[in-house]
């Protein structure tokens, strides 16, 4: 699956984009857990619960299941408009 | 009609173009957001836009159908800019077009309210020395 990442997060990412092997996340809460693993530096932020996550595009709250082919994205509060 | 665009825009030349498409509209509400010099007390030299663009555009269609479901509207145009922008830049026109005023009134004040709250757009703020994120308080 496809990870994007977005605003300040990338800072801390260093990447904009990442393939995950969807083998071993099957849910969005295993990709926070992995996440939190992988960027020490976000956990804090992913605790506090200040993250936005969408799953193809959509908002999503709940834990859900996750598809090889899903785009999730990572972002912080928006500020458009 | 929805753009997300780099480029600048003439609102009334956008809003005409659309206008002219219907002899029934009645009345257009339009909203245009600019750069600030000052935000927080704080003397801003630009903006850099980021924005999710396949995200943003799903997300505009959602909230226009939704506004079109609350409204009786003619057509609904938004269009947002991203990358840098400076002072006085536009940022944003919202323009609803509808028969009678409060069905455009109401509807352009919704569709801003969601694009504050939920629109995937972060601002990056430039000062003279240093730069921040924002998050939208409104």
């Amino acid at each position: 699956m496809k990870i994007k990442y977005f605003a300040w997060i990338k800072d801390i990412t260093n990447k904009e984009d990442e393939e995950i092997n969807s083998e071993i996340i099957k849910n969005l809460d295993e990709l926070k857990l992995f996440i939190k693993k992988k960027y020490p530096n976000l956990k804090t932020h992913l605790d506090k619960e200040i993250l936005r996550f969408a799953v193809n595009h959509e908002y999503v709250i709940n834990n859900i299941y996750l598809n090889a082919k899903d785009e999730i994205a990572i972002f912080p509060p928006v500020s458009g408009g | 009609m929805i753009k997300i665009q780099k480029e600048d825009f003439i609102p009334d030349k956008e809003i005409n173009k659309i206008k002219n498409l219907y002899s029934n509209v009645g009345a257009v509400t339009s909203f245009t957001g600019y750069v600030r010099d000052i935000n927080y007390n704080k003397k801003v030299e630009l903006l850099n836009l980021e924005v999710y663009k396949e995200m943003a555009y799903k997300q505009f269609k959602k909230i226009i159908s939704e506004a079109n479901l609350r409204w009786k509207l003619i057509d609904c145009l938004i269009i947002h800019r991203y990358g840098k922008l400076y002072i006085n830049s536009k940022i944003v026109l919202v323009s609803c077009f509808s028969e009678h005023r409060k069905d455009s009134l109401e509807s352009c004040n919704f569709i801003m309210d969601y694009l504050k709250k939920d629109a995937p757009f972060w601002k990056n703020e430039y000062y003279k020395d240093n730069n921040e994120w924002l998050i939208n308080s409104s």
